[in-house]
């Protein structure tokens, strides 16, 4: 049995209550969030909205799914998440397929020219220069084409399909499998887990992404949601709001009316935040096991 | 099936034309489908990588839209003159400043935050701590900067509240500089730190249990055990780390700057990567941005390969 000294019990105690606290640190703005988007904005203006709302109201909710634009930014992320990570994992597989055959002829020279881009880039300019070149700004397809394939997925997916026991792959090509067959019968279908640790950075990448919506695309209607949220980050919105809402709640049902003169920019926007949140925090719980996997996966020889 | 492999090596000898083109068939027949999955890799990175690579050159062109990259006129050194323009150094500044503090402050948390969890017997306490810890890293940096913006306002922000009750003043932190590099190295911190303890918990889990037997059994406390086998255990992905952390120097990280820039700020947030933004995107000066960045890329590769030599030479595989 082991005993501890009454110092390191101390510790124990020290160190638990660091720990929770640290845990609270990190999601006690979460927290905040919540309750501010669901708390009256003008209850709100009085301050001490910490833990638990004061005034209940899903009013703020209701303003922002019911305008246009969020709406529209909206289907761009989920379009581009979706299309983006199945690509991309899609496309990066093929490649890193290619690459994990060690026999290959002339893989030393493919393996310098993929391996180039991971330390020497053009930078953002020339990179700009070049989506226009192919027509690809101001498109929808400017957030999905140029991530299709990732180099840095790529290794790390080749060094996990190099891992696969060889005698598998000969045992399904004696059976007279051909390539493709083997491709995807046996290497994807055992490589379930690296596939989800890899989707869930690639979809995660996609759905944060605000930069390529902000300086890539001008038109309004292709900006996703956190272009969106950082283009009313500093803006007071309760008027270019509330001309359209009131006006639009007044057609709807009468009783609602008097929640609507609640509204602040701060009340709005914690919802419209949250709108960009609770996605991921709903398919947090379910993915754990499989990102902590991804970074070990990740981080041996990347 | 290995016999390929020295077949097709044996054929860069002096071998008939026909012999050679049959070699080729075989191992076509054999790899077709791979060549074919890479061949797709090297077209993405040739017109995301390499285009923009050789697109470098407009920094010594007067670049004109309607001519492109190889019709404008060359320049010379023409915009370089941005290696005299204040704002620039300005940023420069701005950019090690805190990239530096980041790091100092940064760098060392995970690593502690890992000790500290790997001293945890209760383990659903420890998995909770971590799943919790690991939360921010999947926020993007506008939500930060939205926590940033509500915690830290005037009034009805959290932060400025406890402070009034604990009888200071009230700060207004997002509008004087001053308090900038620490709120960009706080949010970072708080993004990452549960993040960065996977890597060091795994090295911590990796040594062997008979050390830490051994050592209870010789009567090393746990301070003695942490100190002398945990922390040694760690080292080599500590200094891995470390070193991989230096070309990180002159990256800011504009995804988190750029979002809390605003004119009150300016004359600190001012980082490269957002000069260079303003400059290129916002204004279109694409030559004067496009030398930024050539310098930028080859300061860049510079710091990578003085990383890499510096991992060979403390005794670990290299990066290639």
């Amino acid at each position: 049995m082991r005993v501890h000294s009454r110092g390191e019990r101390w510790f124990d105690v020290v160190n638990y209550t660091l720990l929770a606290t640290l845990a609270f640190v990190c999601c006690y703005p979460f927290i905040m969030m919540t309750v501010l988007s669901i708390n009256a904005g003008t209850d709100s203006m009085r301050g001490g909205i910490t833990l638990w709302p004061r005034v209940f109201t899903l009013v703020n909710y209701r303003v922002i799914l019911e305008n246009a634009a969020i709406q529209r930014a909206y289907v761009v992320t989920v379009m581009r998440t979706a299309i983006g990570t199945a690509g991309g994992v899609f496309v990066t597989a093929l490649v890193a397929y290619g690459l994990a055959e060690r026999r290959l002829p002339g893989r030393k020279y493919i393996m310098i020219y993929m391996v180039v881009p991971m330390f020497f880039s053009g930078g953002l300019i020339p990179y700009f220069l070049q989506l226009r070149d192919l027509r690809l700004i101001n498109t929808f397809w400017v957030y999905v084409i140029p991530l299709l394939f990732n180099i840095w997925n790529a290794i790390v997916m080749k060094t996990f399909f190099q891992e696969i026991p060889v005698s598998l792959k000969e045992s399904a090509r004696l059976d007279g499998a051909n390539e493709l067959m083997v491709l995807f019968r046996i290497v994807f279908p055992v490589s379930k887990p690296l596939f989800a640790a890899i989707s869930l950075f690639v979809a995660v990448g996609h759905w944060n992404d605000w930069f390529a919506g902000a300086f890539f695309v001008t038109r309004q209607h292709l900006r996703p949601v956190q272009t969106y949220l950082m283009g009313i980050m500093t803006a007071d919105l309760s008027d270019s709001f509330n001309q359209q809402t009131v006006q639009a709640a007044q057609q709807l049902m009468g009783r609602f009316i008097t929640d609507y003169s609640t509204i602040t920019s701060l009340s709005l926007r914690m919802a419209a935040v949250m709108i960009a949140v609770i996605p991921i925090l709903l398919v947090y719980p379910f993915l754990q096991k499989y990102f902590v996997k991804g970074v070990l996966i990740g981080s041996l020889k990347g | 099936m290995k016999s390929v492999g020295t077949t097709v090596n044996g054929a860069t000898g002096r071998t008939g034309r026909r012999a050679l083109s049959a070699k080729a068939a075989r191992v076509l027949s054999l790899y077709g489908w791979h060549y074919a999955f890479i061949l797709i890799g090297v077209v993405f990175l040739f017109l995301f990588a390499y285009m923009p690579m050789l697109g470098l050159q407009i920094a010594f062109r007067d670049y004109k839209i309607h001519l492109g990259m190889w019709q404008s006129p060359w320049a010379g050194l023409k915009y370089f003159y941005f290696l005299g323009d204040g704002y620039f150094w300005q940023s420069f500044k701005n950019t090690i400043l805190i990239t530096t503090f980041r790091f100092l402050f940064g760098f060392p948390a995970p690593i502690v935050l890992a000790i500290l969890l790997n001293e945890v017997g209760h383990n659903r306490f420890k998995r909770a701590i971590q799943s919790f810890s690991y939360l921010p890293h999947f926020i993007s940096w506008i939500v930060v900067a939205y926590i940033l913006y509500t915690m830290l306002a005037l009034d009805t922000g959290v932060i400025n509240l406890a402070m009034r009750t604990l009888g200071f003043p009230q700060v207004n932190f997002m509008g004087r500089p001053e308090y900038f590099r620490a709120i960009v190295v706080a949010s970072a911190i708080w993004k990452e730190i549960g993040w960065g303890t996977i890597i060091f918990l795994a090295a911590i889990a990796t040594i062997d249990p008979q050390l830490h037997e051994a050592a209870f059994l010789d009567g090393a406390g746990r301070f003695a055990r942490i100190r002398y086998i945990n922390v040694p255990g760690m080292m080599p992905t500590v200094s891995i780390l470390f070193i991989l952390s230096l070309p990180g120097i002159m990256n800011a990280g504009y995804e988190q700057i750029y979002p809390l820039v605003n004119p009150a700020n300016l004359e600190v947030s001012n980082v490269l990567d957002v000069y260079l933004i303003r400059l290129g995107l916002t204004q279109a000066q694409y030559s004067v941005a496009t030398a930024i960045g050539f310098m930028l890329a080859w300061v860049n590769l510079l710091l990578v390969l003085i990383a890499n030599w510096t991992i060979r030479r403390v005794g670990h595989v290299g990066l290639w």
